[in-house]
Order: structure tokens, then sequence, then C-alpha cells
């Protein structure tokens, strides 16, 4: 594991009378992308959003850097899709102290362009936001994170309603970025966590393994996680004990992970990470 | 000569005589200023804002009574807390802002009839706030129009961007930030002034009908402020006129009313036939 960035430790989160986040411990590696995965209500985006700091919460998370600025990219960009607001606007918006309705000035032009070729997207610079396909309106908004001149890129969920083009587009523009930022990505879809991440946290309430995606695909700890849906990700070479039914493994791995407290990494303890 | 017959002749022999002068530049500078806070109030889906604040103006003339307290400044006091108030529950209370609105709506106008009720004298003074009539403003209401005016153009200025980036990318969850109390506080003014020209029943119109037009006709942020502002600003003017013609002959806040309606319409038509590019 790389140089830890981001080190979350005893992390508890409540929203209302329900705690989501249980002792949560984990590292995040510099300059790589980090993929946390894990199923529904397991409190992923609950985790990148404390991160960003959204939510109260006990335990502590420690920058190995003076000032983190985070760029986030949402699940989805929730608007009247009917509002007449073109991307350059969208995007022009942020970096200017002047109103859209005064124009905007041909140097912020000329940075949104930049933007949007960063992530191929420079075809989009007149088109109403509206318009947009899902995959083309995640691209609009990593521009509009890589705008903000961040360090560490948060996407909750960015492949959600996209297609699988877009998201082939996507992991490819992530996957050059990696060199310049820290990528912090959640998802549920685990192929392309197992393809493009260089460190995988597995998430359920607490943190269930932690370590390169080639060990924790090995594991029955995700299978248990995932439940049912392990089939979605090609786990053939699971260590998995062939004669028990996946069921009773999974099981007893929840109950496992759920009676560890301190979280535990599975393949990699949390304090071998080299710093 | 008064002090602003030199501004009125501008119009030159356009209108005549002066009070024709002095409503169309009252119309000016209100069309502008509610044509261009019409684009975020309709953009946030809060076109029934101006009518929760307008009904307001009733408690306000009542209560100004009761309490023998100046009538203008408590009617604005009142659209004040009224505006707040709704940017407040929309916050608090994760509601949509049509139901805070419409509860809102309701709470004042049911304040201003039990207050009415109380005060039987005070319905002698609300017929101007309940039709208005651009045609008797005086000097007064003309600089207080300018300031307005200018009030807009700098509230514009240091929030469209703000409040319209918080419609598109921060969820209604999240609570109201200071740019959202100051557009309750600066819509109600909008809208206490408004009342003064058009009265409460056709307030939403010159805050929604050039905005919706501009929206019709746009496909970008640019391009609805400004066709709101230009199609607000020839509505109220064609409006003026056509009132004063011995053939139509009508009320001019109706009239103007009207052609802002018409603009709409004319809007729509255009954009069956040519739709917007994007």
């Amino acid at each position: 594991m790389a140089q830890a960035l981001i080190r979350i430790d005893g992390l508890s989160v409540t929203l209302g009378q329900y705690p989501v986040l249980q002792k949560v411990t984990a590292q995040i590696p510099h300059l790589s992308q980090t993929v946390i995965i894990g199923p529904n209500g397991a409190g992923k985006s609950t985790l990148v959003q404390t991160i960003l700091g959204q939510w109260p919460y006990k335990g502590s998370i420690v920058f190995d850097m003076p000032s983190p600025r985070f760029g986030y990219v949402p699940q989805r960009l929730d608007f009247d899709r009917h509002k007449p607001l073109t991307v350059k606007e969208f995007l022009a918006m942020p970096l200017t102290k002047s109103p859209l309705w005064a124009g905007i000035s041909k140097g912020v032009k000329r940075k949104v362009l930049e933007g949007l070729e960063r992530v191929k997207a420079q075809d989009l610079f007149d088109k109403p936001l509206g318009t947009l396909s899902g995959g083309e309106t995640q691209r609009v908004l990593l521009a509009a994170a890589l705008l903000s001149s961040p360090n560490i890129l948060i996407l909750d969920e960015p492949a959600t309603g996209v297609d699988v083009y877009g998201e082939q587009l996507l992991c490819e523009i992530l996957e050059d970025f990696k060199k310049d930022y820290t990528i912090v990505m959640v998802s549920h879809d685990l192929p392309t966590a197992r393809a493009h991440s260089d460190w995988v946290i597995c998430l359920n309430r607490v943190v269930v393994a932690q370590g390169p995606p080639q060990d924790i695909f090995k594991t029955n700890i995700l299978a248990a996680t995932f439940g049912l849906h392990q089939s979605s990700v090609d786990i053939k070479d699971a260590e998995q004990p062939t004669n028990q039914p996946t069921n009773q493994a999974s099981n007893q791995a929840t109950k496992q992970a759920i009676n560890q407290p301190t979280n535990q990494p599975t393949n990699q303890p949390t304090n071998q990470a080299n710093r | 000569m008064t002090p602003l017959a030199n501004l009125y002749d501008l119009f030159g022999p356009f209108y005549e005589p002066v009070f024709m002068k002095r409503a169309a530049w009252a119309l000016l500078l209100l069309t502008v200023a509610t044509s261009a806070s019409g684009v975020i109030v309709v953009n946030r889906r809060m076109a029934f804002f101006p009518d929760a604040v307008g009904h307001s103006i009733f408690a306000g003339v009542a209560l100004a009574l009761i309490l023998q307290t100046n009538i203008q400044l408590t009617v604005l006091a009142l659209g004040l807390i009224i505006g707040l108030t709704i940017i407040f529950l929309v916050g608090r209370s994760h509601l949509a802002h049509d139901t805070v609105i419409g509860l809102v709506f309701s709470g004042a106008v049911a304040l201003g009839l039990a207050l009415v009720s109380r005060q039987p004298q005070a319905t002698a003074g609300l017929s101007r706030f309940f039709l208005g009539d651009v045609l008797t403003v005086g000097d007064v209401q003309v600089l207080a129009l300018m300031a307005l005016a200018v009030i807009s153009f700098l509230f514009l200025w240091a929030f469209t961007n703000k409040l319209t980036l918080n419609s598109i990318i921060r969820p209604i969850s999240l609570k109201p930030d200071l740019s959202e109390y100051l557009f309750g506080a600066y819509l109600a003014l909008v809208v206490v002034v408004s009342v003064q020209a058009v009265g409460v029943l056709l307030v939403t119109a010159l805050l929604v009908a050039p905005a919706a037009t501009g929206r019709v006709m746009a496909a970008s942020f640019k391009g609805m402020f400004w066709a709101s502002i230009i199609s607000g600003i020839l509505a109220g003017q064609i409006g003026l006129w056509a009132s004063f013609q011995p053939e139509i002959n009508t009320t001019t806040g109706a009239t103007v009313v009207i052609v802002n309606v018409l603009f709409f319409a004319l809007a729509v038509g255009y954009r069956r036939i040519v739709p917007v590019k994007g």
C-alpha cells in the first residue's frame, strides 16, 4: 500500500437514532484509487460524506497533508431538467464573481473548456445541462469537481444510470487521474471495483475487509457481505470451502465481521501501511 | 415643475399628460426589478411566494391600524417576516416549497381576515393594495422604485450564481444558507413595492410571466434573464399605452398583466414552430 493519505480510526456516525457506521478503522492511500464497496445501506455514502465533513462523528479522521481540498462528484444531479442552463454556465458559476447574466469572461471560458477537455467532454461546452445523458452528466460533474482544484476526488457511485460505454470512459479518465489525485469512489459494481481499484474497503457498517483488490476479491468475507449478490462478481477463485453451502459461509462470515468491533483488516493489518 | 421633470421628459411626446410619464417610469423601473428577480423565482419553483407575501399585506394594514403604526413600514415588516418564515420552514420541515408556501399563504390570509374583522375600518385602506394603481404614483414612489431597481441590481449581481448553483446541487434537506434568507427578504421587498402598482391580485404575474416567457424562449441562463427583462419591459409599456387608447380604455395594471400573458402564449407558440437548439 502506498503511503496513507487519510487515516480513519474508530469512526462512528449515528444519524437520528440509527447507528450508520460503527468504529470504522480504515486507510486511504495517497495518489491511488480506493473503492469503497458494500451492500445497500452499508454506510458507504455516509462514510465519504463524513470525510467531507457533512456529518458529526466520533473517532478520528486524520489527513497526511496540511490542507486537503475535496472535489466531490455526487451520485446524480437531481434538478429540473428543463431549466435553461448550459454546461459552460454550470461550470463557470463557482469560478466567477460576476453573475451569469453579465456573461462569462474569456478567461473563465478557457478554464471551463480545459476542465471539460480533461474529462473528454469539450463537445458539451454549449449544450443545455438538462439534455445530457447519465454518462455525460457524470463527466461534467467530474469536470466541476476538478475545477475546484482539489487534491482528493470523491465520487459517490458515479456509474449509477450510466451506460456501459459511459462507464468505461469514466474509468479510463479516472485511471489517468491517479497520478495527480487521491481518488475515493463508492461503488457496488464489483467487477469495476476489481478492475480499476488499487485499494478496496469492504464496508457493511463496520469495515469487513480492506486491502488490495487481488486479496479482497479472493476472500469469502466478500461473499458474506454481498450475500446473494456474490454472483455479480467473478469470485470463482474465492477461497471458500467447497463442501460448505455459500449461504452458511456467508452467515458465519457476517457474524464474524459484526463481532469484530475493532475491524481488524482481514488481509493486511492497517498498521502495516507504509508511511 | 417637479424635481423629476427632466427624467419624465425623456419619454418626450410618447406619454401625455405628466402622470402618464410618471406611470411609464414607474412601470419601467418596476418591471426591470420584477422580471430579473422572476428568473430565480421561476427556476426555484417559488411562483406562489409573491402571492403569500402579497396577501400578508391585508394583515399588515389591519395591524398598522390596530397598533397605530406607519402602514407602509408595518406592511413591509410583516411581508419580510412572511418571506423569511417560508425560507425557514422549507429548510426545517423537509417539505417542498409549494407545500410551505400554500400553508403560509393560508395563514397570512386568515390572519388578515381575523384582524380586519376586529378592525372593520381597515377595509377602507385595503382597496389600494387590493387593486393597486400605477397611474396615481407620485415622485416619492418613483424615487422608491429607483431605489428598488438599484437594490435589485446589487442583489442579483451578488447572489445570482450562488442561488442558481444551490438550486441544482444543494439538496432540499440541507438548512437554507444566508443567501436564501437574503433572497426571501429581498423578494418580500420587491413584492410589497410591486403591490402598490398592480395590487395583490396581479403581483404574481409581474414576477412570473416575463420569466416564464424567457424560460420558454432560451436555452441558457443568460438568454432567459435578458428575454425575461425585455418581455417584462415591453409588456409594461405596451400595457400602459393600450390601457389609454379610447377603444380599449381598461385598468392599467390588469392590461399590463394581460399583455404579459399574451407574450407568454406567443413565446410558447413560437417555440412549437422553432424549437430551442441544443
